[in-house]
Formats: C-alpha cells, structure tokens, sequence
C-alpha cells in the first residue's frame, strides 16, 4: 500500500531576475517499509523534493498525499502538525540540544508529541546501542553516537517516514556504516519507511530502492535487491 | 582595507536593525534624561542665584535676620539695635552696609468670592527703606505695578493674585487682629519669603485661595496694626557682598565667619533689648531654605537618575556588541583565516559603539531640548509658581551628557572589540565555541521537570554572567519608577497620616493675649477647644531652629486635639523636676540624641534642662512638644494659638477673624496636599513612562538576542514538529521568570535608592523616612511582569515567521 504519493509536483523559486525552477513534475509513488536513497548532482532538487515531503516547503504545483489524505500547504501550524505526526527528521550535523542529556534529547520529542515515555526512551537508545549514554550530554560523546541520538530522537515519536538529509556526511565510513546499520535495523524493527538524500554511493547498499534526480526530474527510479 | 571591514560591519550590524534601535533608543533615553533633568536643576539653582542677588534685577536678600518673635520693637528700640549693630559690627573684613527695620505680622484678607465671604490666611510684610530684600516685580506678564508708597497701598504676591483674581486698582480689606482697613492694589509681584507659596511652619504649597501675603509701606502696615511709627520686629542686616553661610544640610561649617557674625550680633542685641530674639542666616528662613534645599536635591539627584539610566544604556550595548560579535564569529574566523590581522578587525567594532552612541545623543539632545527640559522647567514652574525667567539649557550640560553617553559607549564596545580580535580561527571553524556544556548540577536539580521546563531554565542561566546584566538592567529600569513611588507613598503617609490623626479644624493664631477671646468665641458656638503654645527654640550649641509646640494634652489617644504618633519610648508628665518632652524623628537623627537623654534647650537667653521621654513619627520640621504649662514657665507666654473643633453647621466668621492674627483650616491643608499630589502625578507619569520604556528596550533588547542566540534551536524544534504554541509557553515561562525575578531586583534596588536618595534630599527643614509599602512592590514587580511577559508574543511571532527551509539550509552547513 502507498504511504505517499507525489503526482506531478513542482516548486518554482521567484528569483529577482528569474525564475528557478527546483522540481518540475516529479511523480513518486512511496510504499510502506520502502528505504529509498535520493541520487543526484548538487542543485538536481534531492533536498527540495525532501522538503516537499516532510512538509517543510510548499510545492507550487502538483499533488501530495499522503496516507491517501493532502498534505497541508503554505500553513506553517498545519505543516507543523504533519510534520509532528507523520515525519522523523535526521540533519547532517546531528542538531542535538546542547543543553538536554543524550535521554532529554529524545523525551523532548516525545513531549512535543504529546506522550513522555522514559522506557520506550531507554529502549531506543538500546536500540541505537547508547544505553549507557543516556546522561551525557551530547558535547561529550562522539560525532557517530550523536547521530545514532539523533535516529533514536527521530523515531522517538513512531514516525510512519523517516528523512535524513547527508545523515552521514559529516562522520568517516567506518561510522558511517555504524549509523547506517543502526538505522535498518531500527527502521525494521519499527516498521518505518525512510528516505534519504545522500552523495555517498557506498550507501546504496542500505536502500530498497534508488531514485536519481537531475535538473527537478526523476531520471531513474530502481529497485534494489539484497 | 579595513574601509571594507568597517562597511561589512555596517552591513551586518543594519541586519541586527531591532537589536540596534533597541541601544540607540538606551542612549538617547539617556541623554533625554540628563539633558531634562539636568535643566530642571540648573535652573532651579541658578533662579534663586538671580532673584536673590546683590544687583538692580535681583533684590539683594539680606545675609542675617534679627528677629523678635514675641512682640514688636517701638522705633527708638529699631534705631538703637541698628546703631549698637553697626558701632559694634564685630567683623571689618565683612562690613555691614545696611541695617533695615521690617515689620512682618501675620493676619487675615476679609475676600469675597462670588457670595461667599471667606477669612484668608495672611501675612503682611511693612516695607521701610527697601534697600534689602525688595519686592521683587520683574519684566514678565507675570507680574505688575510699581511698589507701595502710601499708607493705603499695598503690593499682592503674585501666588495668591492670580489664584483669587487680584488685580492692580482692586480694593482689598485686610485684619491683623486689630479691625480691618481697605487698601488699594497697586502692584503684583513675589517676595523672597514667599517664592515657595506656604503658610509659615508648613511645608506644603498653599492651596488655592487659602493664603495671601501682601507688601505695605511701613506707615501703611503700623497703621493696621495699631501700632507707633517706626516699630519693627525684623532688622534686615546686609554685608557688603554675599558671605558664605552654614549649610543645614552639610556637617561641615561653610560659614564660619558669618556663624561668628551672628554670634556676635545676638550678644550685640541682648545687651541692648529685653526682649527675646532670634538671630539667623539665610538657612533660618523658610522659602529660602525650602528652594535652596530643593535646587540642591535636584542638583545631586539628578546625576544619580542619568548615571543610572547612563548604566543600563551601557549593559544594553555591551550586551548586544558581545552578541554581534558571537553572530559574526564564523566571518571573523574566515577574516583571520585569509590572513587579516587582529588590529584590522579591532578598529571596526570600537567605531561601532561611537557610531551609535553619536546617532543616541543627537536624537537624546533634539528631545531633550526641544520636549524634555521644557517640559520639566514648565512643571516646575507650575509647583514653585514663579516664572523661569532666563531659562535655557546650555551647552556645557549637552557637552557633558553626550560626552558620559559616548565615553560609556566606548567603553561598552571594548572589550567585545578585544574579543573579536583575539579569536581563534580553527576552534571557530570547527564549530567549538558554541559547544558550552551545560552545568550538571543544574541538569539534576531540573532532570525531574518536564522536560521543555528543563530546557527552558537550562538554556536561561547558559550564560549566567548575561543572565545577571541582564536582571540588573531590567530592575534598575525601573528604579527611578520604583524611588519615586515609595519617596511620594512614604510622604503621602506622613502628610495625610498626621492629618488624619488630628481632631482640630481650625488653628487659631492669635496676638499675644488675645487667646480669651477666641476661647470665649469657641464657647458661644458650642466648638471645643483646646490652647497652644508654639515658639521657637534651639538646642545648645546648635543654631538650627525647631518649633517647641507646648499642648495642653499631650496624648497618643483618638479624642486630643493633636494626636501625636509616638514610636518609641513614653508620654511626657507635665511638671516634673526635669521638664519631660517629646522629640520628633527628624530631630533625634539630626542631633544625635536618644530616648532617656537630658539636653538642653535655648529660648534666646532663656534655657531649659528636658529629658527626652519618648520620640515622635509624622513631622516633617523639627519639633519638640511640651506640656503647655512647662513650656509657658520657660517662654513667659500663655498661648499663640488656640485649636477649634467646630461643630456641624458651624463656620468661622468675621468676627473671630477680627480677633485673630492667621487662621489654618485643616481642610485646607487636606486641599493643599491633594492638589500638590495631583501636580506630582504628571511628573510621576513621566518617570512610569521613561521606565517603562528603559524596561521595554531592555528586556526587548534580550528577547531578540535570545531569539538569534537559539535561532537553531528553534530551527530544529520547529522541524521536528514542535507547535508555536508550545515554544510560546516556553517563552512565555521564560519572561514571566525574567520579568518577576528582575522586579524583585527593581524592588531591592528601588529600597536602597531611595533611601540614598533620601538621605541626600533630607536636612533640618525637611525630613521623612521610607516607609516601604506591600502594595507597590506588588505593584513595580506587576509594570515588570507584564512588559516582559507581553513581549513574549512578538518572539512566537518571528518564530512562526521562520522560513524553515532556509534553517535546515542553515543547519546543514
């Protein structure tokens, strides 16, 4: 069953003296479990398709729906809503609270949600392998523990999607692989669909499918079998 | 080079556009309020320099007063007083150069207002030579007429002309406990003795139509009052130039040759008269002393209120400079990085200050000069009732505020300049000057909280040192507010508390032996009664004068005629070996005495041993009271006045005005002190507004730093679906806490602020103590808490206004 469904969706950019036109007509169809990686040269519309997506910026055109239902646009509160509801995010430079325990970091999100629950915390963080971690504070762990944080803060909420945009450019490839392996098997063992952008190609390995964009248009979409 | 730095400074500093008038608006509320205030007090002192002088425009203010407080001299007296005065004039390096008899006696003016015939208060002044101490009718629409000549001719003070429609040629029918006679106005104008309008002994301006005083000719003045030609109970003495006199407010003697002078001149005046006298500088006459006093509160209050305003200006840039520079800390590092010196960068960050402390003191100058000082000179006028005729605001009071406000400004940019140009490339680079971890003791004592409670207080206190400027400038904004509210509250007290205490409605002045008649008056008209005596008196060894008020029930209970508000110690018992008496506040402070203590008291040559049983709350002059018949053994008199509790429908007529010599209503006075609180209340205003809006640019000020200080916080709480209702409580919670905790601090600081400046305003004239009040506390943490916590609104707002696609651009770079 698709989870999301993009039917000709583009974002035009107004520019003082022109008009950039970031997506043109993408049509991407998202089913639930699916791990796509999002391909493509820099300015190809990787990172605006997924702020399309996770509702962060309004397409001009086209259609989004997700679970069936439109994606709110333009409204920021009802944006927010979707975003709090449905989205987990994962940013390239982790984007931890500095001032909250690795354990704060998560049940923040859980409170914004709505719901503080310290042991479905704790057992995410056993997930991502920091239990131990729980009350440091995140200046004093390592880059590659800070985004395994973030992954557990991300999913803290029981997304139904899961974004990440570079999510490993700022860690080596032996963490990133680390991080990566972390998250399928979070993602499966809580049955959530992810999408990534990435430049990393040694990544694909992780995604059941592969979708190349290039000047806002998808150019290739594949399968990948493991 | 640096030209480019200098203009990529201005650029990023015109981003911070809010954060930046937010400072300008500190310094040229600053400026504003030095060039305001500082006006107000140069010219109420530089006023009374000009009217008082020695000169063809001023009218040359005698530098020593020889008084008979107890009756009048016949003219052989005057002439041989000012004889043995000037034969024996004890210093030739100050030589005497006028020697002036005056006759002052207190009356009534019978004034019909509409149908109503009303007993005026008065005091007539017989005006002789008029070498000193002249009636002073300037070249202003103010005033008019030419002096009084004739015996049937009088001068009326300007205060009470216009207050009861006096003009020139209008007759008018004045007492002064001998019938009545008419006179012919033929001149308004001010007097020295009156420039600050109250009746003698009380320190409120008079109220509107309830007192007058009037300048006769000596003929005209001996006249009504039934006495010789020549008599006197005033010697104007006049000292070539203008010596130095004793300050009541200083501890220090200022003018000791003229304290000799006195001296010398009361034993002069003892050896050649019976009678009792007094002999005083300028400090022992009330309006001179009064306005003195004023100018010089205003005089030292005035930097106090600039220097504070001076330091949350100076808070307010430091803190935005600091935060200008943290903002641009990637840029510097870049800068450094492409191999720029510190010494480049430095300069640009020390003419940022200058740059807005110039823009702060020219808008700071254009206000003041052109709304603030006239505005403050204008209600000051309105107080006073004279005219500020000269006023301008010079240019050395611009020169200094704008020199204090640039100087501030330069000294607030410094250091963040030092750090600009000390910081290293590589650490910022890698991003580690943001990480500040968070304090584990903090993180325990809130781990148990809900987690964005946490967060809140957490990311307050992350900068504890900004933390605390930042209270101290929000509770200092509202100081002025705050010392200004509890210096009126604590006086409010005090006027209306003593007033409420008492049960008389009318003080009845009378001549010397002239009480019978009032009482007999009193018992015609079923009215109770009670006799007093006041006169003035001193303590060995001290100069300063205080009134002996003696009572015929001295008594803390509901039904005495005066009720006295006994703080410490017992009631006096009348006639014991040592006399007993009661010491106001004011005058155990000043003279250093305590319950228990027996001193001595001076009536010119008389003196008296008292033991001090007990002291008094409420008096705002010096004031001892005695059992009347201990004080009447010492002084030889039975009584000056007689106090009247009228019964319902009864009213004062001619006829008891006839026998008097003054009448005080205390309905009156009630007036008086609702009208001068009234006048307060647009200076008061003022002061709310001028915090009000040193609180609103500081605690703005801080919101838009804390927004840009968190600006990838609320990024990333926003991404992550984090409602704006949510941030907003979190705001919300964080302002309320600013807000309470820095009224708390403004409440501390408002306590010892006006207690120094209290203690600055205080002297022997005019004395009163903070009475702290609940209520306005409740009320300054109140302006506070609202102002902070209505902000909070426009930082949900630039939050919801964030253009998240652009943060996470941000937040991935």
């Amino acid at each position: 069953m698709s989870l999301l469904e993009l039917e000709g969706v583009s974002r035009i950019y107004e520019m003082a003296s022109e008009a950039i036109k970031a997506l043109d007509g993408v049509d991407l169809c998202v089913d639930e479990s699916e791990r796509i990686i999002l391909l493509g040269p820099s300015g190809s519309g990787k990172t605006t398709l997924l702020n399309c997506i996770s509702a962060l910026d309004s397409p001009t055109s086209g259609t989004y729906k997700f679970n069936d239902v439109e994606v709110p646009r333009n409204k920021a509160e009802q944006m927010t809503t979707f975003r709090r509801e449905n989205i987990g995010y994962v940013f390239q430079f982790f984007n931890l609270l500095q001032d909250l325990t690795v354990l704060e970091n998560i049940l923040l999100i859980q409170e914004l949600a709505g719901g503080r629950d310290v042991g479905k915390a704790r057992h995410l963080l056993e997930l991502v392998e920091l239990s131990g971690e729980a009350d440091r504070f995140p200046a004093e762990i390592s880059g590659g523990q800070q985004q395994r944080v973030a992954i557990a803060r991300s999913i803290a909420k029981s997304p139904k999607l899961l974004l990440g945009d570079e999510l490993t450019g700022n860690l080596d490839s032996k963490t990133s692989a680390m991080v990566m392996d972390v998250l399928v098997k979070v993602c499966k063992a809580e049955r959530i669909t992810c999408i990534f952008v990435t430049h990393d190609e040694s990544l694909m390995k992780y995604a059941t499918r592969i979708v190349r964009l290039d000047s806002g248009k998808i150019t290739s979409d594949e399968k990948v079998d493991h | 080079m640096s030209m480019l730095l200098t203009r990529r400074l201005a650029r990023s500093l015109w981003r911070t556009k809010l954060r930046l008038s937010a400072v300008i608006l500190m310094i040229s509320v600053g400026v504003f309020a030095g060039i305001s205030f500082g006006s107000y007090a140069n010219s109420a002192a530089s006023l009374y320099d000009n009217i008082y002088a020695d000169n063809d425009e001023g009218i040359n203010l005698p530098d020593a007063w020889v008084e008979n407080p107890s009756g009048t001299w016949n003219g052989t007296t005057v002439d041989s007083l000012c004889q043995a005065i000037e034969e024996q004039w004890p210093d030739p390096s100050l030589p005497l150069d006028v020697c002036e008899p005056r006759l002052k006696l207190s009356g009534l003016m019978f004034h019909t207002d509409g149908d109503e015939e009303k007993l005026v208060d008065a005091m007539w002044h017989g005006i002789d030579e008029g070498e000193v101490d002249r009636v002073w009718i300037p070249d202003h629409e103010c005033c008019s007429g030419t002096l009084a000549v004739a015996d049937d001719e009088i001068v009326i003070d300007e205060h009470a002309a216009s207050e009861m429609g006096i003009g020139l040629g209008d007759a008018v029918t004045l007492g002064a406990g001998h019938g009545t006679m008419n006179y012919t106005v033929v001149g308004i104008g001010y007097h020295s003795n009156h420039l600050y309008f109250a009746q003698e002994g009380v320190l409120l301006p008079a109220e509107s139509g309830t007192f007058v005083t009037g300048y006769l000719s000596d003929g005209g003045l001996e006249r009504l009052a039934n006495l010789t030609a020549g008599s006197a109970n005033l010697l104007l003495l006049d000292i070539e130039g203008t010596p130095e006199y004793d300050l009541q407010s200083t501890d220090d003697i200022e003018g000791e040759q003229l304290s000799e002078i006195i001296d010398a001149v009361s034993k002069i005046v003892m050896a050649n008269d019976d009678a009792y006298s007094r002999v005083y500088d300028r400090s022992g006459v009330q309006s001179v002393e009064f306005l003195r006093a004023d100018a010089e509160g205003a005089q030292k209050s005035y930097p106090i209120i600039t220097g504070m305003i001076v330091i949350v200006a100076s808070i307010t840039i430091f803190l935005s400079l600091q935060r200008l520079i943290q903002s641009q800390a990637r840029e510097i590092a870049i800068l450094r990085t492409l191999g720029i010196s510190s010494s480049s960068i430095m300069p640009g960050y020390v003419i940022a200050p200058i740059a807005i402390g110039l823009i702060g003191c020219v808008i700071g100058t254009v206000l003041g000069v052109t709304m603030g000082a006239p505005a403050m000179v204008k209600m000051y006028e309105e107080i006073i009732g004279i005219p500020a005729i000269g006023y301008h605001v010079e240019a050395s009071l611009i020169i200094q505020n704008c020199g204090i406000a640039m100087v501030i400004a330069l000294l607030s940019g410094i250091r963040p300049a030092w750090q600009a140009s000390r910081m290293q490339p590589l650490e910022i680079l890698r991003g580690k000057h943001e990480v500040r971890l968070s304090s584990r003791r903090i993180q325990r004592i809130t781990s148990r909280l809900p987690t964005t409670v946490g967060l809140t207080i957490r990311s307050s206190i992350r900068k504890p040192i900004r933390l605390v400027f930042t209270f101290v400038a929000v509770g200092l904004s509202m100081l002025l507010f705050g010392s200004m509210m509890l210096m009126m509250g604590s006086m409010e007290d005090i006027m209306t508390g003593s007033l409420e205490d008492q049960k008389w409605d009318a003080m009845v002045n009378v001549p010397f032996g002239g009480e019978g008649n009032v009482i007999e008056w009193a018992e015609e008209n079923n009215a109770e009664h009670e006799t007093m005596l006041v006169f003035p008196g001193n303590a060995q060894g001290d100069s300063r004068m205080f009134l002996a008020y003696g009572l015929d029930r001295v008594s803390t209970e509901n039904d005495a005629m005066i009720r006295l508000n006994l703080k410490e110690g017992s009631l006096p018992v009348a006639s014991a070996t040592t006399t007993q008496v009661l010491v106001d506040e004011g005058t155990m402070v000043f003279l250093d005495w305590e319950v228990g203590d027996t001193q001595t008291i001076m009536f010119g040559p008389a003196w008296l041993d008292v033991e001090i049983t007990g002291v008094t709350q409420g008096e705002v002059v010096r004031t001892l009271y005695f059992h009347r018949a201990d004080l009447t053994t010492v002084v030889g008199l039975e009584a000056t006045t007689v106090l009247i509790q009228l019964p319902n429908g009864v009213e004062l007529d001619d006829d008891i005005g006839g026998m008097s010599i003054g009448i005080v209503q205390k309905k009156d006075m009630e007036k008086s002190f609702d009208t001068l609180m009234k006048q307060q209340q647009q200076f008061f205003n003022a002061i709310l507004g001028l915090g009000v809006i040193i609180a609103i640019a500081v605690l703005f000020n801080t919101l838009l730093m804390n927004l840009a200080e968190r600006d990838s916080e609320l990024a990333t709480l926003r991404v992550l679906g984090a409602p704006i209702r949510r941030i907003g409580m979190m705001m919300l919670g964080e302002h309320f806490a600013i807000g309470l905790i820095g009224g708390v601090l403004a409440c501390v600081f408002t306590v010892i602020a006006t207690q120094y400046l209290i203690s600055a305003m205080v002297q022997w004239a005019f004395y009163f103590s903070v009475q702290v009040d609940l209520m306005g506390a409740i009320l300054l943490i109140g302006v506070i808490v609202t102002i902070s916590v209505a902000l909070a609104p426009f930082g949900m707002w630039r939050v919801g206004r964030m253009n998240l696609v652009e943060k996470v651009k941000d937040l991935s770079q």
